[in-house]
């Protein structure tokens, strides 16, 4: 039972990166955008199909597919910015929302239309690692590295670089960018080609994981918003904190329970979490 | 080479520009004044793109910039400052100053990464004065650090018009010196031309050579400053009618 809990626990730990690398571009996106990407989950999925399609449809090699995947969901998030974002930048939040709200149906509805509704995978099979009585599946580290490289290189590009410089400035005052010549809309075209292509990245890092289907994103959506609003919003280091925080708490309550309860608990933290403090973990009140 | 034509400018019913006129030339240290509510920030906004004109334009070397997103006006070389000084909190002191370099009308560091446009934003926190550590973060700085740093990054983005708006307000006698000394060392050094909307008249009487005054929305006076704080109209519309 022992080495149970500490292997959910270290599942816990390496799920959390990944879904920390998904918070993270949530909150990219609602920090600079300034809109909540209600379809982001169903990114994901359209990143898992793409590399599915590029693997199975094209023959081409899995590394590469993921790559092309990757690409496609960056230029996927520049042409939602283009054709969704921009005509409803300055229209009231609600249009907004329900805006990327319809783009969930869009998007899995497509996808239902093109690869049907069944289960579709990768089969590829990964080493499992050993430590005693402690197994861990390389896929998960894998992802849980990749991941948090990927977030470390994130954290360089948002402060060593002069788009990062920009994107902060965009992020924090608008006004005040445009003022020293920031031009906003590279930056808003920039925040959502790294947004989407960090779908594709979570994707890739799913593959070994899971099989997709249309309804695939459903449950990443609200994780994501989960971990990103219990964190934050628009926090970048509350939303890591609180996706290994959520990412633990499920994965030992399913083990010690079952997946459902796990998914209760999740939601009866955030919950909890907007009755005791509402602006997150790491929120500023405003 | 800065000339506004006939701006206009309606919010909802309100008239806040009445066909204002104004030229500008080369190197001229210009004060805008006139009571709370004359429209001298609104004169900025519409300059600095912030807002378009409802009718009129604002020409800049010979080019319509009236309409043109902020962003693009600061590259072509308008730099304002803002009323209130507002840092961006999470960047330093000097990351501040930076964004000026980078995204202003030189472009420095885009190329050749961030150590050259760090240097030269250090060397205009040094022509400002600011004498705080570069790299602390600008949440706890007195109100004339404050000016001192905002008047840094409008003059980091290398413009040819520097738009001042109340760089004065909320100052102490010394930190007034300070910032009133900035501006004059632009003109004087950088070559800056130079429009100043001001309340602390004193201070701005004595550096301008040119006052321009707005009421309700319209110029009643522009002259050298001795003519125009003896100007019957000016005397009104700041004391009213007696």
């Amino acid at each position: 039972m022992v080495e149970q809990i500490i292997m959910a626990l270290l599942n816990g730990i390496l799920l959390g990166g990944v879904l920390a690398l998904l918070a993270f571009g949530l909150n990219l996106i609602f920090g600079v955008v300034k809109i909540i990407h209600m379809a982001y989950g169903q990114f994901v999925m359209l990143g898992f199909y793409f590399i599915y399609f590029f693997y199975t449809a094209w023959h081409i090699p899995l590394l590469l597919s993921m790559a092309m995947g990757i690409v496609a969901m960056g230029l996927i998030g520049i042409l939602v910015q283009l054709v969704i974002i921009n005509p409803l930048l300055k229209a009231p939040r609600l249009n907004q929302l329900l805006a990327l709200a319809s783009l969930i149906i869009v998007v899995e509805n497509l996808a239902q239309v093109i690869w049907g509704a069944d289960y579709r995978g990768i089969p590829l099979t990964m080493p499992i690692i050993q430590f005693g009585e402690i197994f861990i599946r390389s896929s998960f580290l894998i992802a849980f590295i990749g991941a948090i490289l990927t977030l470390g290189l994130l954290y360089l590009f948002l402060n060593r670089t002069y788009l990062g410089l920009g994107i902060r400035a965009v992020a924090q005052d608008l006004e005040m960018a445009k003022g020293v010549g920031i031009n906003p809309n590279v930056i808003y075209y920039l925040t959502q080609a790294t947004g989407g292509a960090l779908t594709g990245l979570v994707a890739a890092f799913f593959i070994p994981i899971y099989t997709v289907h249309p309804h695939f994103g459903a449950s990443f959506t609200l994780m994501a918003f989960v971990i990103v609003v219990f964190g934050g919003m628009g926090n970048l280091l509350g939303g890591f904190a609180s996706a290994f925080i959520i990412g633990i708490a499920t994965s030992v309550t399913a083990v010690l329970s079952s997946k459902e309860i796990a998914d209760i608990l999740a939601l009866v933290l955030f919950i909890g979490m907007m009755m005791i403090r509402p602006q997150g973990l790491f929120g500023t009140e405003s | 080479m800065l000339e506004i034509q006939n701006v206009t400018k309606v919010f909802g019913g309100i008239l806040a520009l009445t066909g204002v006129s104004l030229k500008v030339g080369e190197g001229s240290f210009v004060g805008l004044i006139g009571p709370n509510g004359s429209g001298k920030t609104t004169l900025f906004n519409v300059v600095s793109g912030a807002f378009p004109p409802s009718k009129g334009n604002v020409i800049f070397n010979g080019q319509a910039i009236s309409g043109m997103p902020p962003n693009h006006i600061c590259r072509q070389g308008i730099a304002r400052t803002f009323q209130i000084p507002q840092p961006i909190k999470s960047l330093t002191v000097a990351e501040n100053v930076m964004l000026g370099t980078i995204f202003g009308s030189q472009q420095i560091g885009t190329a050749c990464g961030l150590d050259r446009a760090r240097e030269e934003a250090l060397q205009w926190l040094d022509f400002v004065g600011l004498k705080l550590d570069p790299e602390s973060y600008p949440d706890r700085m007195t109100a004339g650090d404050l000016r001192k740093l905002e008047m840094a990054r409008a003059i980091a983005t290398r413009p040819k018009v520097l738009l001042a708006d109340e760089v004065l307000s909320g100052l102490n006698r010394d930190e007034l010196k300070d910032a009133s000394g900035i501006l004059q060392k632009a003109r004087d050094e950088l070559g800056l031309t130079i429009i100043w909307v001001e309340h602390v008249m004193h201070v701005l009487m004595k550096l301008v050579e040119r006052v321009v005054v707005l009421n309700y929305g319209m110029l009643i006076a522009d002259g050298d400053p001795a003519s125009v704080s003896k100007d019957e109209r000016v005397i009104e519309a700041y004391l009213g009618r007696h």
